[in-house]
């Protein structure tokens, strides 16, 4: 039960890690298409979760989880996430949104937390936020199911909110399409995931709009 | 060195590093106009300083302050307050604190870090989490029944600052009353009229923050 309430208390949108911040392409999405509907933010939505985050943020997230602790397992991931992510507003985003993660946590007490802070302040780890979730949430036990499904949720959940500060849906809407997504998510993380997986991720059009959006001058998200 | 962990290292903001102050208040008050002030001041009493800007939609404030020839833009660091000024230095200040994080690790022989809130209402307070002590800044432009309406930004900043005083003929204020009604409201708190545009009150100012947080007097 008490990896249960953790899991809760991780997923909290009152729980500070500066996520809110960040919109993760969306703002640009919606510039390139400022009549978007519901329906295509939904679509949007669910693209996200089946062609990013399931096999991409999950697994690094997972991979993270899996070194238990040993920074410099957490670090190779972290450094696969850096190489990997091209889109610049994007990784500069994560691993801004890693450290606000870690400065939380480390102020909470967590050990790891500080001592993958101290990696990233060496320039020994990046500090993207996936995998520190993934090492964060091990050393809390969460345990590899209820740390993808607190990972979908976040991924979700801060889209979406981010979509409401935007006005492109309305509270209620927002909340009725993360209700619609929580199926989809649940099935994500019904998959097995090996060790030797790479990471994989095709949203092109979310993508290109994050490197748009990071060229404006007017903007509300870091990305 | 990835290979151990510190375990006893449970963190709070009690002094360790340097010392962070807020300066909030409502768009348009004079924020970065006082940092632009204060600048040269701390320069001027050797003190070891550093700036993190939360702006709303633009970096306008944080290149203002770059651009300014005032001071290193490496010291000047930008937060994207998310449409949240609020949010971002108080609910979930923990971007600001990575901000500032980050700043010591670059200087470290840094001193003060002063944390430029995106512009908000008078309700806007800083987490205790994120800063040592803060400033509020309104203006008389902005009304003389600010004082009487007693936002917890006004309320409960360690100083507050009254900008603007030359406008007051201007604008229709009473000016001394605006600085009665302030004090009132505050009690012992310190209440400092400026005009930040030629310096009016900005020595003042200094001197509170050193007093404050930095322990000089």
């Amino acid at each position: 039960m008490l990896s249960t309430l953790r899991a809760i208390w991780q997923t909290d949108g009152a729980f500070p890690n500066g996520s809110f911040a960040f919109s993760y392409g969306i703002e640009g999405a919606i510039a390139l298409r400022r009549d978007m509907s519901l329906r295509d933010f939904e679509a949007l939505i669910e693209a996200m979760l089946k062609q990013r985050w399931a096999g991409y943020d999950r697994v690094a997230m997972l991979l993270s989880y899996r070194a238990h602790g040993d920074l410099a397992a957490i670090a190779m991931v972290d450094r696969e996430v850096e190489a990997s992510t091209l889109i610049e507003a994007l990784r500069t985003g994560s691993r801004r949104n890693g450290a606000s993660y870690l400065a939380a946590h480390a102020r909470l007490g967590e050990p790891l937390a500080v001592a993958l802070r101290d990696a990233v302040k060496a320039g020994d780890c990046c500090g993207h936020i996936a995998v520190m979730q993934g090492a964060v949430w091990s050393a809390l036990g969460l345990g590899e199911p209820l740390s993808q499904l607190c990972s979908g949720y976040v991924a979700a959940s801060g889209v979406i909110t981010a979509a409401v500060r935007l006005g492109i849906v309305g509270a209620l809407q927002g909340q009725g399409v993360l209700q619609r997504c929580l199926p989809l998510i649940e099935q994500l993380t019904a998959q097995d995931t090996a060790d030797e997986v790479e990471l994989m991720s095709f949203i092109p059009f979310l993508d290109i709009a994050a490197a748009r959006h990071a060229r404006a001058d007017l903007r509300l998200f870091a990305n | 060195m990835l290979h151990s962990l510190r375990t006893s290292d449970h963190e709070i903001r009690s002094g360790a590093g340097a010392a962070r102050v807020g300066i909030g208040g409502p768009v348009g008050s004079g924020k970065t106009a006082l940092i632009e002030a204060l600048i040269p001041v701390l320069q001027r009493r050797g003190i070891d300083f550093a700036v993190v800007t939360n702006d709303l939609v633009t970096r306008e404030d944080a290149e203002r302050l770059r651009r300014s020839g005032l001071i290193d833009p490496a010291r000047v660091s930008a937060v994207e307050a998310g449409a949240c000024p609020h949010t971002v230095i108080r609910e979930d200040p923990t971007l600001n604190i990575a901000a500032g994080d980050e700043l010591e690790a670059r200087f470290p022989g840094l001193e003060l870090i002063l944390f430029e809130s995106g512009g908000d209402n008078l309700a806007s307070t800083f987490s205790l989490d994120l800063v040592d002590w803060w400033i509020f800044v309104i203006d008389v432009a902005g009304g003389d029944d600010i004082p009487r309406k007693r936002g917890p930004g006004m309320l409960r900043c360690d100083l507050l600052i009254v900008n603007k005083i030359d406008l007051a003929p201007h604008v229709g204020v009473d000016l001394d009353r605006m600085l009665a009604e302030a004090r009132q409201v505050r009690g012992a708190k310190a209440v400092v009229p400026t005009n930040l545009k030629n310096g009016v009150g900005v020595e003042a100012v200094a001197d509170a923050i050193s007093a404050a947080v930095l322990f000089r007097v």
